[in-house]
């Protein structure tokens, strides 16, 4: 039972608060992924969570004991958890077989019990066959697995993952994500796991907490979290979405710099930031909400990738590719808007998009 | 939101109290030893004495004279009734009167009776049993050895029982004598025949006839001579097992003081630190911090700072005298000029050497690129006064090789010439032929850094590959250029081998022999000494100051984690040329003076060809080999080296533990302080020790073998501290936090993941303070003692004054010995490092 409690905790560096009152509980089994930008505090929250880190103020607790708060400070080796970390920390003076069995050695275990683990942690990496190389004699991927391998073979109930695919090339990573995903299902372990990436929180979360300049901006599942974004930043990392300001009178929102309007249906009033997905627009040659000029397309295979100039403002929609040869840059366009978000404009949207490293 | 942040918590503000009130009382340990050394001091200066050594002896004595009253008369003296004691003190108080009498010529009644007054009762009785103790042991009345043997041949009860009986003599000078003692006392009378007694009572302490132990009696006999010391010294022997604080302080006063500053300094210097931290929680990162933080300061900066006073306040007052002295005289004016020509030119010609070699030896596909670079580093780890040895042998101008060779060819005739080593030029020559090494390494270290892509993009923006070099290579390498030939200079301008060897012959002076010169005279010639060393060091703080801070803030390679591979320069046609002149370069350099030693070595007469009949000979290496003194001095040289090698490398290791991997503030301290002391000039280390550490400021390890593995230290610490640094900023911290998410404590990790990755570089670390201690010259020419001898100085005794030859067989087994152990690192670290 790892369940993993985290109370009001702060962390600063001298003068510069990076992580501001994180309160969350990540329950047993769970695949919990913080996401958010390069420099939010997602890593510094895993480590302290791993006990890398102490916290400024504030308290973690894993399963029901306090690892960390005013009064305790339990160093990492005394946390019973799993981590692996970005840049592998394979140990390059062992054999692949040596690093996994290291966290049995520390525990002094018995040396066949140890040897069995070691030879079954290593059949849920699909590294068997490997068991005798050294670290350099290995390919990326390889090396990623072993020290996934060191992280499960002392079956801690807590896995801690900080980015540990983005040192892989595109298909790897994209094998390395179910397999994660597979093993945490297997063996029934709680996951804290961080990325910048956000197709990998959405393919493997159970819930994704989105951080940024160490404030956490939304905690949801992936579909809630696509949906319905509870803010423009959130709308703005997570997919892709062009924003629009617009006016909501009567039913109607007129679109700035476009002078053309679509019907609303939703409660907001006054002026609004509309943010529309690119999938979510349909594009035709004969009629729709909007008129405009097609700048130019891309033809991606899966989709045609669209720029449509409405009025002055440029919006990025999603095409099937059949639409591809049908059309040719510098015709007109209709696109109809199946689906919007509203967020009222209170004209700080740059400043909320920054992203401050 | 900000104030629950700055708010610390409990645990912060408790750690915080605990840790200032350590300081408070660290602040006041160091206060009270600084005021007890004070006192102490002044009353070592009215005790009398004028060595500091009979203060160790006497408190070396304390404890064994408290012994023999514990166990050898204390239980004898509580048998006696009241009277009997009575008796017995009176008696014991006029043998006192009439030893100190005797002693100074003088009555001393007085002064017995003024030292004893302070005690009362039983105290007093002791005070003077103890007194008379130590004052027989060092001069009582003569037991003779017949006596002794008797006495010896008692077993414990009888010896016992002999005691009482004597005890009953001394008091009741009626009583019968003991059977065994009184052959010795025949024909003695009154007070001598009490002495007498009260001798053997003493003696009869124990079966080994000794009460007190022998060496330090001898040792106190030898150290204070005058009769007032001596009274002093027994008073303080027998008071020590009253008051051995007092003792302490007074026999240690000097040192209290120096332990109490240095608290006082590292207080200070902790509550700096940690006020700017924010962070108040002393650990063990501190504390070693601040002990090689002590360490450098003793040894070093305390040094320094009184060459520095000392040249300025030669006899207590501000003067330029000895500057105005010094640099008007022109024999001085002479080394001077010397010096700074010398080290320009060899900075010169040492840069314009090793940048194409580097370069081709880095970066092109010239042939025998690996050998080459093992022999131009092979001879950065040979002993400058071997290549002096080796280029007076060929440059001497009547028999020197080459001469001769240049004779002939050229038909010049008889004469002496045409090339002469013992000349400014001559000195010039081999100053580069030893130094060009150190630019070498630097430049091709950080050649073999560079990014190739950035040579790559100026070939794809057309640039021909020699246009390359120049406009992107060279001026790339600028910083590590100028860093390379400030290394030389300073190099140059602070070895002693060389110009002793070549440049004294021939009269050519620079600043380190004249400093040797001037020291060797004693007296004021110390203080010149220290005048001419101060231009050194202000030399070599200036460039230091130079090459670290100014050119290290220019550097434009940055290393990857990544290990790059530099793309290699195609010479085409002209490899086979290249190849060629740096083969001849490599025998003219390297070869012929390391054949001239091993063919040296095995003459007879110098002057022939070592295969003109009868003059091979393999006398000079049976000598050395059966000579006791060489292997004492290799022993020496061994142990000395061996010792500051293992303790620089545990200081490196701490170093780049906490300059790697911790974000202390104070940790670039010892960095700074290590640094420096290796860029002082040896003799200016070497004669700042001489000048502090033989107890005027507490330590005392003139003349031993400390004083050498401390000089060493100082000066090679940063060799060994560089390496394991650059090995530690290369292991990502991920690969120890593995370990410890893993479960592995700090030694854990230490041991199992940290440890065997930086091996090869603790390896390489440690040879490279080991290999220039074990061949070290220039410091242990002025701290040797005849007990301290090294194999690099003996080496230099043996050219100097006994034979060429066989200095030349010791040079090629140093020679040996340290390719050898290159060698050994090579395979150790299984080819990953040799220097």
């Amino acid at each position: 039972m790892s369940t993993v409690t985290v109370r009001n905790v702060s962390k600063a560096f001298g003068d510069n608060v990076v992580l501001k009152e994180f309160n969350q509980t990540f329950a047993d089994h769970e695949f919990i992924t913080l996401l958010g930008p390069s420099g939010c505090g997602k890593t510094t929250m895993l480590r302290m969570i791993a006990g890398f880190e102490k916290p400024s103020s504030g308290e973690i607790l894993i399963g029901d004991k306090v690892v960390s708060s005013d009064k305790v400070f339990l160093p990492p080796e005394k946390r019973d958890i799993g981590m692996v970390f970005q840049s592998y920390a394979v140990w390059p003076h062992m054999t692949v077989f040596e690093n996994v069995a290291y966290p049995l050695r520390i525990k002094k275990m018995k040396r066949e019990q140890a040897d069995r683990d070691v030879e079954r942690a290593l059949e849920i990496v699909h590294l068997s066959q490997y068991r005798d190389r050294i670290p350099s004699q290995l390919s990326g991927g390889q090396q990623q697995r072993v020290a996934l391998a060191r992280a499960l073979v002392a079956k801690p109930t807590l896995l801690l993952l900080d980015e540990p695919l983005s040192n892989l090339d595109a298909k790897l990573r994209e094998s390395m994500r179910f397999e994660i995903k597979e093993i945490q299902k297997a063996l029934g372990i709680t996951v804290v796991y961080v990325t910048h990436d956000q197709t990998e929180a959405m393919a493997m979360s159970d819930r994704i907490i989105l951080i940024n300049r160490g404030v956490v901006q939304q905690v949801a599942s992936p579909e809630e979290i696509y949906n319905r974004p509870v803010n423009q930043f959130v709308a703005d990392f997570l997919g892709k979405v062009d924003f629009l300001r617009a006016e909501i009178r009567d039913g109607r929102a007129y679109l700035d710099g476009t002078g053309q309007s679509i019907p609303f249906s939703g409660d907001k009033m006054g002026r609004v930031e509309l943010a529309v997905r690119p999938e979510r627009i349909s594009l035709s040659t004969e009629s729709g909400d909007l008129s405009g000029t097609l700048e130019s397309q891309y033809y991606l295979g899966d989709v045609n990738d669209c720029r449509v100039l409405v009025g002055e403002k440029r919006i990025r929609v999603v095409a099937p590719p059949e639409s591809f040869a049908r059309m040719k840059p510098g015709q007109q366009v209709y696109l109809t808007f199946r689906e919007e978000l509203a967020f009222d404009d209170d004209g700080s949207l740059d400043e909320k998009l920054k992203i401050v490293t | 939101m900000q104030e629950n942040l700055t708010k610390r918590s409990s645990r912060d503000r408790r750690a915080e109290r605990r840790c200032k009130l350590t300081l408070l009382a660290a602040l006041a340990l160091g206060a009270a030893l600084i005021a007890g050394g004070l006192w102490g001091l002044e009353q070592f200066q009215a005790s009398g004495f004028d060595q500091e050594s009979g203060f160790a002896h006497v408190h070396d004595l304390a404890g064994p004279i408290d012994g023999l009253y514990e166990a050898g008369i204390k239980p004898l003296l509580s048998s006696l009734g009241a009277a009997q004691r009575e008796v017995l003190d009176g008696k014991v108080n006029a043998l006192l009167v009439s030893d100190w009498t005797e002693n100074t010529g003088e009555d001393q009644t007085a002064r017995v009776e003024r030292t004893l007054s302070a005690y009362e009762g039983e105290r007093r009785s002791r005070m003077q049993m103890e007194l008379l103790s130590v004052s027989y042991a060092v001069s009582g009345p003569k037991v003779s050895t017949a006596q002794k043997k008797a006495l010896a041949a008692l077993d414990d009860g009888r010896r016992a029982a002999l005691r009482a009986g004597l005890l009953a003599a001394i008091i009741d000078e009626t009583a019968p004598l003991p059977a065994e003692t009184a052959a010795g006392l025949e024909g003695l009378s009154g007070s001598e025949r009490k002495a007498m007694l009260m001798q053997l009572f003493f003696t009869s302490v124990n079966s080994k006839n000794q009460p007190l132990p022998t060496a330090q009696i001898n040792e106190l006999k030898k150290s204070v001579r005058d009769g007032q010391a001596r009274l002093s010294a027994f008073t303080w022997a027998a008071e020590g097992s009253v008051s051995w604080l007092r003792q302490v302080l007074v026999s240690g006063s000097r040192t209290a003081i120096l332990a109490g500053i240095l608290l006082a300094i590292d207080v200070a210097l902790l509550t700096l630190l940690l006020y700017m931290d924010h962070h108040w929680e002393i650990n063990f990162k501190w504390l070693a911090i601040l002990a090689i933080i002590d360490f450098m300061l003793v040894f070093q900066v305390l040094p320094m700072a009184y060459l520095m006073i000392k040249a300025f306040f030669p006899e207590g007052s501000f003067t330029f005298e000895v500057f105005r002295r010094l640099y008007t005289y022109s024999m001085n004016l002479g080394a001077i000029r010397n010096t700074l020509i010398a080290s320009t030119v060899t900075m010169v010609l040492g840069t314009l050497l090793a940048f194409p070699l580097a370069w081709l030896v880095g970066r092109t596909n010239m042939y025998g690129k690996k050998f080459f670079r093992f022999l131009f580093v092979l001879t950065y780890m040979v002993p400058p006064y071997v290549g002096a040895m080796a280029w007076l042998r060929l440059l001497n101008p009547n028999v020197g090789n080459i001469n001769q060779v240049l004779r002939v060819l050229f038909a010049l005739g008889d004469g002496p010439g045409p090339l002469n080593i013992y000349s400014l030029g001559g000195m010039i020559w081999v100053l580069t032929t030893f130094y060009y090494p150190y630019a070498f390494i630097t430049i091709s270290r950080a050649m073999e850094k560079m990014d190739p892509s950035l040579e790559e993009a100026s070939r794809i923006s057309g640039a021909s590959p020699m246009m390359t070099v120049l406009k992107v290579t060279l001026p790339m390498m600028t910083p590590s250029l100028i860093a390379g030939a400030l290394l030389v200079f300073v190099c140059a301008a602070s070895c002693y081998g060389i110009p002793s060897i070549i440049g004294a012959p021939g009269k050519v002076h620079t600043v380190t022999t004249r400093i040797i010169e001037y020291n060797s005279l004693g007296g004021q010639g110390i203080s010149d000494a220290t005048g001419l060393a101060v231009f050194l060091m202000v030399i070599a703080i200036v460039i230091l100051y130079v090459s670290d801070f100014v050119v290290a803030k220019r550097q434009y390679i940055t290393v990857s984690g990544k290990s790059t591979r530099p793309n290699i320069v195609d010479l085409g046609r002209w490899r086979v040329p290249l190849t060629a002149l740096v083969s001849l370069f490599a025998v003219l350099v390297i070869l012929i003076p390391f054949a001239t030693i091993l063919f040296t070595s095995f003459k007879v007469d110098v002057g022939k060809l070592v295969m003109a009949p009868g003059n091979f000979t393999t006398r000079q290496w049976q000598t050395i080999f059966s000579r006791s003194e060489t292997m004492e001095c290799l022993k020496n040289s061994l142990i000395y080296s061996v010792i500051a090698a293992t303790v620089g490398i545990v200081v490196a290791c701490t170093m780049s533990y906490l300059l790697q991997r911790t974000r202390i503030k104070g940790r670039k301290l010892p960095d700074f302080l290590i640094t420096l002391g290796s860029g002082t000039p040896s003799v200016v280390i070497a004669l700042g020790l001489i000048m502090t550490m033989r107890g005027n400021f507490g330590v005392n390890i003139y003349n031993t073998a400390y004083i050498i593995i401390v000089a060493y230290l100082v000066k090679y610490l940063m060799m060994g501290m560089r390496t394991v640094v650059s090995a530690m900023s290369q292991i990502h911290v991920s690969l120890e936090e593995s370990s410890q998410v893993s479960g592995a404590s700090w030694t854990q990790t230490m041991f199992r993941i940290t440890g065997p990755l930086i091996f090869p570089s603790i390896a390489a670390g440690w040879f490279l303070i080991f290999i220039p201690c074990f061949y070290e010259l220039s410091m242990t020419t002025l701290l040797y003692s005849n007990s301290t001898k090294t194999i690099g100085y003996q080496l230099y005794e043996y050219w100097t004054y006994t034979s060429q030859p066989q200095a030349c067989a010791m040079a090629f087994g140093i020679l040996m010995i340290i390719v050898g152990l290159n060698f050994v690192l090579n395979k150790l670290t299984k080819g990953e490092f040799s220097i």
